[in-house]
Order: C-alpha cells, then structure tokens, then sequence
C-alpha cells in the first residue's frame, strides 16, 4: 500500500513536472497567460506530490516495511528511531528522492515568491527547474526506484537474494517478513553518527539552492531579456544556497573529525572537493553580482559563473554517484553514471552556447568600463580569477591529473595532500589579501594613496596581533605570514564596521550599541559581509593553528603509566571491553586521563565500536576528545595486547594536539550569523514614508507621463 | 581636493601586475608546512611509531580509496607498516622505503607522480593554464584601458544602472502599487 | 507585460554592432568544453567496465613463484580456473582450503591458478604453506591482470574459464566448494560431447 502511495506519487510528479515544461514553453511563446499560468500551477503541484512519496518513504521506515528493498538496505530491526528517519537519505535511491523533494520545494516557493514580478523570466524559470526535475524524477523512478519490493516469483532460479521489482510480477508472493527482517543490512555504520541527521541535508540544500540562480540565468538568456532583473531575483537565492553549501561543508568537516578517526577534518577526498568546487564558484558568483548590480559590468562573467555554479553541482553529484572516482564517500557503483553524465554535459552545452549566443548578439554589454586597477572591479575581477584559479587546481588534482594519466598512459596516480597544500594555500593568501584591500576601495578609481591611508590602522593592528602571536609561540615566517594575511583581512572588516558606526554617531548624535543597531539595519549587506569575513578569518586562524602547529604521537602505555606530549600528562587507566549498547553495538572504551601542570583536567575514553550484524565496514573508532578554545587533545585507540588474560594489559593510542581547530567551528558560526544578516529582509521604506506616499497616490498626479496599472 | 576627484585613466600599468605575479609565484615556493612531531626516541633500538608513521605518512594505502598509509588501521595496512618498521630497523633511508613502495605498487602511493613524465604532466599543467590565463588576463586589461582611454565619459563613476536618479524612485514606487 | 518590464527594455539597448553568428573565441571555448566533455565522459566508460563475465577470456601470460611460464592460452581445451586472492583478506583465507580440496579432486581434468593482488610476495607464499596449495600461483605487481585484464574490484574473485576460451562463470566473493564442483561437472560434461 505504502509502496503504491510512493510509486503513483512519483509518477504523477513525472508528468506534472513535464507538462509544466511544455505549458511554459508554449504558453510563452503563443503569449497564452493561461498555458503559462497552468504550467506555473502544475509545477508548483510537484512539492506536494513529492512530499507524499517521500512521506510514504519514511513511513514505510517506520513501520519496517522491509519487502520495500530500500527499508531492507538501510535499516534493520535493531536501528534506532533517530538513525531509521536519516536513513531516507541512506542510500542511492532514498538520497536521490529527498533531493528531488528539495528542489521541488525551492522551486515551488520561488514560483510564489515571484509571482506576479518578472513577468518575462519566469515562464521560463518554470520550465529550466521543471528540466533539472524532471531527470532526477526519471532516474529516480526508472532507475533507482526507493520502492521496489522483493517478490518471489514461480520461475525463480536465484539461489542468492530474491530480487526487486518495480511494478508487481505476475504470480508473485510476497517473501516471509520474518526472514527479511532477520536478514535486513541495516546503515552503514560510519552513517551512525549525530551529523547524519544534518550534514546530508544541508549539503543538498545547498546544492539545490543552486538551481534557482542557474534557472533565472537561463531563463534571461532564454527570453533575452538581459538586465539586472535576473541578478535582482537571485540575489537572496544564492546567499541562501551559499549558506547551506558552506554549512554542509563545515558539518562535513566535522563529522569526518569526530568520527573516521584520523585527527583531521579536510581530506582532499575527491568527494570532498566535488563538493568544495560549487562553493569556490559560487562564492565568486555572489561576489561578482554585486558589480553587475552596482555598475553593470561583468554581465558575461557572471552569466559563466553561475552557469559554472551549477555545472559544477550537478558534476559533484554525477562523480559522486557514478564510481568516476574512488572515494570513501562513493555511493555502490550503478548504472545512473551514464545519463548523469549525459545530463550534465548538456546543461553545460546548452547554457555555454546560449550564453554565447547572447554575447555575440550584444546583449550582455557592460554599461561602464573599468577605470584602474585598485578600482572595486578590478579587484573583484581578480577575486573571480583566484576562485577560479582554486577551482581548476583543485580540479586537476582530484580528477583532472588522474583521469589523464589514466587515458594516456594507463597509470594510476594520486595528487596527494601535498600538491593541495601547495597549490592552494598561495591562492587563499591572495584571497585574503582581497579580503582586506576590496571594501577600503572605491567604485571607479581609487588611488594608491587614498587606499594607503585607509589600510593603516588595520596594518598596525595586524602588526601587533603578530607580534602577540610571536610572543605566543607561532614563530616561523610561514606561520606568521598565514596569519598576517588572515588577520588583516579580519581587522579590515572590524575597522570598517567601527568607522561606520563612529559616522553614524556624528550624524544622529546616538550611543554606540543605537548606532551599530542602525548600521546593520540599514546596510545588512555590507555590514552581514563583513561579519561573514570575520568569520572566514577566524575559520582561517583555526585552519593554521591546527595545520601547521600540530603535534602527533603514537605511543604504547601500560595501565596505569604515563606520558608526556607537548606538556599534557597523559594515563592510561585500563580498558573495558564488551560494553554491549541499545543497538546492538559491542563497544570497546579505554580510559585516559588527562592532565596538565599537575591539575586534572578530563577523562578521554577513546573507543572502537564493533556491528556484529553490519556487513561491509563493522566497525568504527571514536576519539577521546578534550576541546578547549585552545586547542582539542584528541586520542583514538591504535590497538591493545592481552596479557596473562588481563585484556587492554597495554594499549597503543595515537595522540594528536590540535591547536585552535575550534577556532574553525566557532568560525562557522559567524559565517552563519553574517550570512543570515545579510540575506534578512531589508526595510526600504519606513510605515511612515508608506503612508504619506499612498495618501501622496491619492491625489491624481500632474505631469506623470504612464499610468499607474491597475 | 582636486586630486581625490581625479580618475585614473591610465592603461593598466605593467609594473603592479608584474609585481602581483612575482609575489605569486614568492608564495608558492615559500610554502612551508611545518609538521612539528614529537619524535619519540628510539627505545631499546626498537623503531618508534612516529618514526613508521613519519614514512607511512608519505604513502597512500595501496586498497583503500585516498587514505594516508598512517591512518589506515586495516589489516594489510597493519601489515605494511610493520614491514617499514622493519626496513627501518635495517638501516634503510625513509626515501628508500618509499621507492620500493613505488616501485612495487605503482605511482598511485605516492603524494606525486615519481615517473618523470607524469610528474611534469601533473604539476606544470596547471602553472601552464594559469600562465595562459595571465596573458589572457592582460591582453583583456589593456585593451579595456586602451577604451576607456577612448571614451572618458563612460568610465565615470556613477552608482546606478539607471543613471536618472528620478527613473529609480518612480520605479520603486511602481514596485511597491504593483505589489499593493 | 508590465510597465516596468517596458522600462527594462528601454534600458537595454542592442549593440548596432551585434554580430551574427558565433565568432573565432567562442568557437574555440565551446571547442574546449567539447573536449573537455568528451575526456571525463571516455574516462568514466573505462572505469564503469566491469569484469569480463561473458565472452573470451583476456589472455595473459605469467611467471609463477615456481618459476613457471603460464600462458592462458596454451590452456585451451581445459578448464581453468583463475582465482584472484590476497593473504590479508579474510574470505580468502576461508576458501583457501575448499580450492586446495577441489584442485586435489579435479588434478589433471581442471587448470587451478592464483593470482595475488597486491601483496607481498613472502606473505603470499606464507599463506600457500599454511594451506598446503600445490597448484600454481603467481603474483601481478604491477596490476597487469587484475586491473586492466579482469578489472577486479576486490579479492576474492574467481573466475572460470571453459575449454573454448570463454568465461564461464565468475564469482564476486568467496567460492562455494559444493557450487563450484558442480560447475566443473558440468563443463566437463559439455566438454565430453
């Protein structure tokens, strides 16, 4: 039954999603408001539809429906309530769904939101977001459907597995629901953690976000109309996007250090920059479009960016789903890597062409020219170049260098850690160093001088952090370079917050927390990015301190013997082994205190967490963690001897010193609370200004050349 | 203040941008990633874990999908690091080890392509691009100079895409009866 | 339309200029997103083969740790059975005694040989005297066999190959004893008529 509910609902979604193509398309064409309308309408019918199977989904988790061959695959009877709702984006099938589902709903309030403006653009944004829909539905309903149900059948041979069906075959039962649940796989436990419940979602929100800034480019170039109206629309969008991209990306960073056990939080995972691609872009893109709406240039940059934006999501999901690489994060390798890939590359074509079509027409000439090189634009022009100079690195490190080298010589090669290091780390000097001289200039020219003057007292403040820092034990010129740079961009952004709010004194005469209250109501923008900036800096003071001041050691300690890392006493207390949990876990704690100057200051119980049941990765290794704004003494269990029958005799740990890596969590935050200044709604008009225009509107108004529509 | 209103108009100079590149390519060699260890000394001529761990941090685990030797807690992994434990017991160099790993298992372990050939393809492509994309870059600057040198007028600093300031408040007032 | 979308088209003049057409530059780049296209589509065709499961068997040649020649080829007319393992994994350790059993059943009417993947020779040849393996065995350093030939994802794989040249089967995992002797009985039927 729950099946059927899922399976027609994804149907009806399929065909409402491709008439409201079609609808949109002609409707414009024909200039048929009707057709147009009832597309609108058909693609707004898709949320909720997808709502219900997804609904149907999760219900069938709940109630253990394992004949549905996605509720076999990820849950068994053992799974907690918590991990059985993550499970909808488990795997393949029930991931592909609850990206659908998110689309449809960023499309669905976009199409309200957008209502009656932007008249011109939107018939085609319902089409373009009903396109990218419509293929997630198709593989998602024919190819990997979350509700194909085991059946046996009369001519069944298979001595391995029964297999699943989409539709029901003839002559077909229904296997023992006692077998599938003793059988059941249950998740993977490396998806058992806290951050499942978040780090999914997020990204794809993320990702998804995407969509409605690349369907409003598209729709521009597809109706030529190419003024800011697109940028206009897009421009909360893409902060929202940009928000929950950047969150996914620090959750995942997170997890990864909570749980895979390697005192690290950024791999170079091919996955991981897949993911990381979208944001370097998109950052540029949010970045860019303010020049187009300030001064209307960079129309063609911007078209490619976002363009690129989006290209490069739906390549983090085809690599991602596809077994192009390998990757810790790969989903099974499955048959959808063909159309992905052939979807992706025609969204590319298409958009690439059209974008210059448009150009070679003359419709995406700049209204201004760039007048020198400390302007604003030729800053934030070179600010695209270094993203994009950081994407095509990390590109050709990941997939670029080892698919060649495989088609060409046929040798396998790895860019390790190494070329991402260095690669990468002058480029994000350079962006900092953006960071800080872009808000001191000017639109237009801006002298050298006039910036000189502005960049003083963040030059001092800076010099005397370093010289702080020094004091504080960072002393090689690699170290104080990085945070240099780092920190002056922060000292930029709180300068000019202070110089704000001081300006704001002297015009309106208000204490200091009245005026910084109206500074950021006023402009949230700017002053939302500049938080967010302050963010990225203390983000970079974490990355740095953790890099390049981390102290790693692997020892083996008796009970009850002690060492010494980095000025931590360290003891090792014994082991308790066969803790048996709710879910079925056999978990194996070992006991560590920790100390330092003779004062006590936490118990660590490193741990190993072993599924009997789980197939695949059974087992898991959990850091003991001490974290201080400081820094996180983090120590896992290497491996422990038995000896004379006394289990954990000696335990093998490896201890890691991460200095000021909280400094990147606590950097998210900001990011997070800046970003959500910045896109909060902005009062334009005041109650006051509002009633006296609309008594002003009244009164029949001498002179005015248009009517106002009714 | 005559100065502070006068714009710039000068085609983009040669002397920043060739200063920006060699600041840039300072910056690449310049990186220094300082891994500060705690070297545990040997104990008993035993080979410490941090000195295998130093090696094994400089190998790819030759199963697993992009996983440092070090932090590989696998079986085979377990393996292999007690074989460089071993090497290292016998007096051979940590660059040693990492070549008969190489050699062995392919250029796949390593952090970079130790075949020349591959090692050159992988690093100088994208210094390649990015050099390319340079050029690319200043050709576009100065002929963007070379048209605002031409049409002054159009470089003006103006802070609207409509330049009537009197179009934006008749527009934000149709906006707002459009939405009423 | 509403006014304001009238107040945008005023806005956007076409350049008198525009040109018809696509132009030298953006042939080019839309040359290079071609190319570039093309490069990961080929790319992920060649990962996405999968093991040959059908059809004749990549022949290959290798040195076993006995010294031996073995050439796939040279085996026509015989069964063989190409078992692909590794002394770090643990299935294999499980079916090494069912294949030694099998290889003393069949000696002499099946070719039994096993390829090592990834593995350290004096660790393999650990395991072939654990087991007590007489048949032969060999290692592929440099991946030759397992990853270009048959594509492996993993160990253990087996594959058997019937006296034509052809695969006849292939097993994902570790064998089953009692599947595969069933399987060489009924090759070696076929064979015999």
């Amino acid at each position: 039954m729950i099946a059927e509910i899922g399976l027609i609902a994804l149907g009806l979604t399929f065909a409402a999603a491709i008439y409201a193509i079609f609808a949109s398309v002609v409707g414009q064409r024909l200039h048929q408001d009707r057709l147009i309308d009832s597309g609108r309408n058909a693609a707004l019918l898709t949320f909720p539809l997808l709502l219900i199977a997804a609904f149907a989904l999760l219900a069938a988790l709940l109630t253990q429906q394992y004949q549905i061959a996605y509720v076999w695959q990820v849950s068994d009877p053992n799974t907690p309530m918590f991990y059985r709702i993550t499970a909808l984006w488990g795997s393949q099938q029930g991931s592909l769904l609850f990206w659908s589902v998110l689309m449809s709903a960023f499309a669905f309030v976009a199409l309200l939101v957008n209502g009656r403006k932007n008249r011109t653009l939107m018939p085609y944004f319902t089409a373009y977001t009903m396109a990218v829909l419509v293929f997630f539905i198709a593989i998602t309903l024919f190819m990997e459907n979350p509700f194909d149900r085991f059946w046996i059948t009369p001519d069944l041979t298979a001595d391995s597995g029964v297999p699943a069906y989409t539709l029901i075959p003839p002559d077909a039962t229904a296997p023992s629901p006692a077998l599938l649940a003793s059988t059941a796989r249950g998740l993977n436990p490396l998806l058992r953690h806290f951050g499942m419940i978040i780090h999914p979602p997020m990204l794809y929100l993320g990702f998804v976000g995407f969509v409605i800034p690349f369907a409003f480019a598209m729709s521009a170039l597809a109706s030529g109309d190419l003024s800011s109206a697109w940028i206009k629309a897009t421009r909360r969008w893409t902060l929202i996007a940009w928000l929950f991209l950047s969150l996914g990306l620090l959750l995942g960073g997170r997890w990864a250090y909570d749980v895979l056990g390697w005192g690290g939080y950024w791999g170079w995972d091919p996955v991981e920059n897949a993911a990381f691609l979208p944001w370097l872009i998109g950052t540029a893109f949010l970045h860019s479009v303010m020049i187009q709406e300030k001064r209307g240039m960079l129309k063609t940059w911007n078209m490619f960016l976002v363009i690129f934006t989006f290209s490069a999501v739906i390549f983090g999901t085809f690599a991602t789903r596809s077994g192009l690489v390998e990757s810790v994060h790969s989903f099974a390798q499955s048959e959808i890597g063909m159309p992905m890939f052939f979807f992706w590359s025609s969204i590319t074509l298409v958009s690439v062409t059209l974008t210059l079509w448009r150009w070679r027409q003359g419709k995406l000439r700049d209204d201004h020219h760039f007048a020198g090189i400390l302007s604003r634009e030729s800053l934030f022009v070179l600010n695209n170049v270094v993203f994009i100079a950081l994407t095509l690195a990390i590109f050709w490190g990941s997939f670029g260098a080892p698919i060649l080298s495989e088609l060409l010589t046929g040798t396998e090669i790895t860019l390790g850690v190494d070329y991402f290091n260095a690669v990468t780390v002058p480029l994000f000097a350079v962006l900092y160093i953006l960071m800080g001289i872009a808000p001191l200039s000017a639109w237009g020219a801006t002298s050298a001088i006039r910036m000189g003057r502005s960049i003083i007292t963040p030059l001092v403040l800076t010099g005397a952090a370093l010289i702080g820092a020094f004091l504080l034990g960072a002393s090689s010129p690699g170290a104080l370079f990085g945070y240099g740079v780092v920190l002056f961009a922060g000292f930029v952004a709180l300068y000019e917050t202070y110089r704000g709010v001081l300006a704001r004194r002297r015009a309106h005469h208000e204490n200091f927390a009245t005026a910084l209250l109206a500074l950021f109501g006023r402009n949230r923008r700017r002053y939302g990015g500049f938080i967010v900036h302050l963010g990225i800096t203390v983000i970079g003071i974490g990355v740095i301190g953790s890099t390049l001041f981390q102290v790693e050691t692997q020892r083996t300690l008796l009970v009850g013997e002690t060492i010494d890392v980095d000025g931590y006493a360290l003891t090792y207390n014994g082991l308790l082994s066969g803790q048996v949990t709710g879910d079925g876990r056999i978990m194996t704690i070992a006991q560590v205190s920790l100390a330092r100057d003779g004062q006590a200051l936490a118990e660590l119980r490193p741990r190993t967490d072993f599924y009997p049941e789980a197939r695949g990765i059974n087992s898991q290794i959990i850091a003991g963690v001490h974290s201080t704004l400081e820094n996180d003494v983090y120590v896992l269990i290497s491996g422990f001897e038995t000896i004379n029958g006394v289990e954990g005799a000696t335990g093998t740990f490896k201890i890691y010193i991460n200095p000021l890596i909280n400094l990147v969590w606590w950097g998210g935050l900001i990011l997070i609370l800046g970003t959500l200044i910045s896109s909060a709604p902005a009062e334009t008009v005041t109650a006051a200004d509002r009633s006296r225009l609309r008594t002003a509107r009244a009164r029949p108004q001498m002179g005015s050349a248009m009517e106002s529509p009714a | 203040m005559n100065s502070l209103r006068r714009i710039s108009l000068r085609p983009i100079p040669f002397r920043p941008v060739l200063a920006l590149i060699v600041i840039l390519f300072f910056l690449r060699t310049l990186n220094v990633p300082m891994r500060v260890c705690a070297q545990d000394a040997a104990i008993d001529g035993v080979i410490s874990y941090d000195e295998v761990n130093a090696v094994a941090k400089e190998l790819y685990c030759p199963v697993c999908p992009n996983e440092l030797l070090s932090d590989c807690q696998t079986q085979a992994c377990i393996q292999w690091k007690t074989e460089i434990s071993d090497q290292l017991a016998v007096g051979q160099s940590p660059q040693q080890i990492i070549d008969s790993f190489v050699r062995r298992y392919g250029d796949r372990v390593a952090h970079v392509p130790q075949d020349p050939f591959l090692r050159a393809l992988s690093l100088v492509t994208p210094f390649a691009v990015a050099l390319v994309a340079l050029i690319i870059g200043a050709r576009t600057f100065l002929r963007w100079g070379r048209l605002a040198r031409r049409s002054p007028i159009a470089a003006d600093a103006k802070h609207d895409i409509s330049a009537n300031p009197i179009d934006n408040d008749y527009r934000a007032r149709l906006e707002r009866d459009l939405e009423n | 339309m509403s006014q304001l979308d009238l107040l945008d088209e005023i806005d956007q003049q076409p350049d008198p200029s525009a040109k018809r057409g696509l132009g030298g530059g953006p042939i080019m780049l839309l040359a290079g997103v071609v190319v570039f296209l093309a490069v990961i589509g080929i790319a992920l065709v060649r990962q996405n083969q999968d093991q040959p499961t059908t059809g004749l068997a990549p022949d290959f040649t290798i040195t076993t740790f006995d010294g031996e020649v073995f050439t796939l080829s040279e085996q026509r007319g015989k069964i063989v059975i190409l078992n692909f393992w590794a002394s770090w994994c643990g299935p294999c350790h499980e079916e090494a005694p069912a294949l030694q059993r099998l290889a003393e059943r069949y000696q002499d009417r099946v070719v039994f040989l096993g390829v090592t993947h990834v593995d350290e020779p004096d660790d393999s040849k650990a395991f072939i005297e654990r087991y007590g393996i007489t048949y032969a065995n060999a290692e592929d350093p440099r991946d030759d066999i397992t990853k270009r030939l048959y594509r492996i994802t993993g160990v253990p794989e087996t594959f058997v190959i019937a006296p034509d040249g052809s695969v006849a089967q292939f097993f994902f995992a570790a064998i089953n004893e009692t599947e595969l002797a069933a399987l060489f009985d009924q090759l070696l039927e076929t064979a015999a008529t």
